[in-house]
């Protein structure tokens, strides 16, 4: 029988996974609460206590917790700490959906991360863009600033490819490709 | 490289987008839908030479909506969520 196995790529130890070359340093981040948020937003804010001014493409999120704008009618909430909303519909107007095993964060860093994005996106990070699910490395992404850093969730099954694409990317910006 | 504007994200590369054919083209509804209503609804269009309105879908936010292009020169003239509350 054949192993299918064999056609992916092997995803590393997410734990300790980290690409370092000179001007790049990037990792996974574990442990994140992330919830998906569908219908009212405003309502949610009322609900949850969590600001509803989420961000968007290559905004700023600061904190230990957060959200991200999606859709028009959807954000993803990041917390370190976990999030206290169930996952069920409520009936002000909108659904919970518990994601955080669903995708995968990483973050990015170092001088060299505008070189980073470029390869990455055709999207101009300086241009304000109301979601920030866009496409980076060719597959559909959720892109923002994390304090000093770049934070990309990737869908987890997509996790091993972008860790392969992101290696590829460090070792041409390292060898100024 | 073409720029599309995505009603709600505003101007994103034309690869984040899919077509979802021409705009007014309503499914028939009911039991006694003439056969010809029905075969201009599956396989007839305007293909226009200019001015063309069409379903566009933005795969990455999900956001349907309407955008008018000159399908000669590719310039986009306007972009209208569904609904029509929104535009771009």
């Amino acid at each position: 029988m054949r192993d299918l196995a064999e056609k992916s790529s092997v995803a590393p130890d997410w734990r300790n996974a980290t690409i370092e070359v000179p001007g790049l340093k990037i990792g996974a981040v574990a442990g994140l609460h992330q919830r998906l948020v569908s219908g009212d937003l405003a309502a949610w804010a009322e609900a949850s206590g969590l600001d509803g001014t989420a961000v968007g493409a290559f905004g700023l999120a600061e904190g230990i917790r957060y959200s991200v704008r999606l859709a028009r009618d959807r954000l993803l909430a990041v917390s370190i700490t976990p999030i206290s909303m169930a996952a069920r519909w409520f009936p002000q107007g909108f659904a919970v959906t518990e994601i955080s095993a669903g995708l995968q964060v990483f973050d990015v860093e170092g001088p060299a991360l505008q070189a980073f994005i470029a390869r990455g996106t055709t999207l101009d990070p300086r241009q304000p863009s109301a979601s920030a699910a866009l496409s980076f490395a060719g597959i559909s992404a959720i892109v923002y600033r994390h304090e000093s850093k770049l934070r990309i969730h990737i869908d987890r099954g997509l996790a091993a490819y972008l860790w392969t694409w992101m290696e590829q990317a460090a070792g041409h910006i390292a060898a100024g490709k | 490289m073409q720029l599309f504007p995505c009603p709600f994200c505003g101007p994103r590369d034309e690869t984040e987008f899919h077509y979802g054919g021409d705009a007014g083209n309503v499914r028939p509804d009911g039991a006694d839908v003439p056969i010809d209503r029905w075969a201009g609804y599956l396989y007839l269009r305007g293909n226009p030479k200019g001015t063309a309105r069409e379903i566009w879908v933005h795969m990455n936010c999900g956001e349907f909506f309407v955008m008018e292009r000159d399908t000669i020169t590719h310039k986009v003239l306007s972009s209208a969520a569904l609904g029509g509350e929104h535009t771009a």
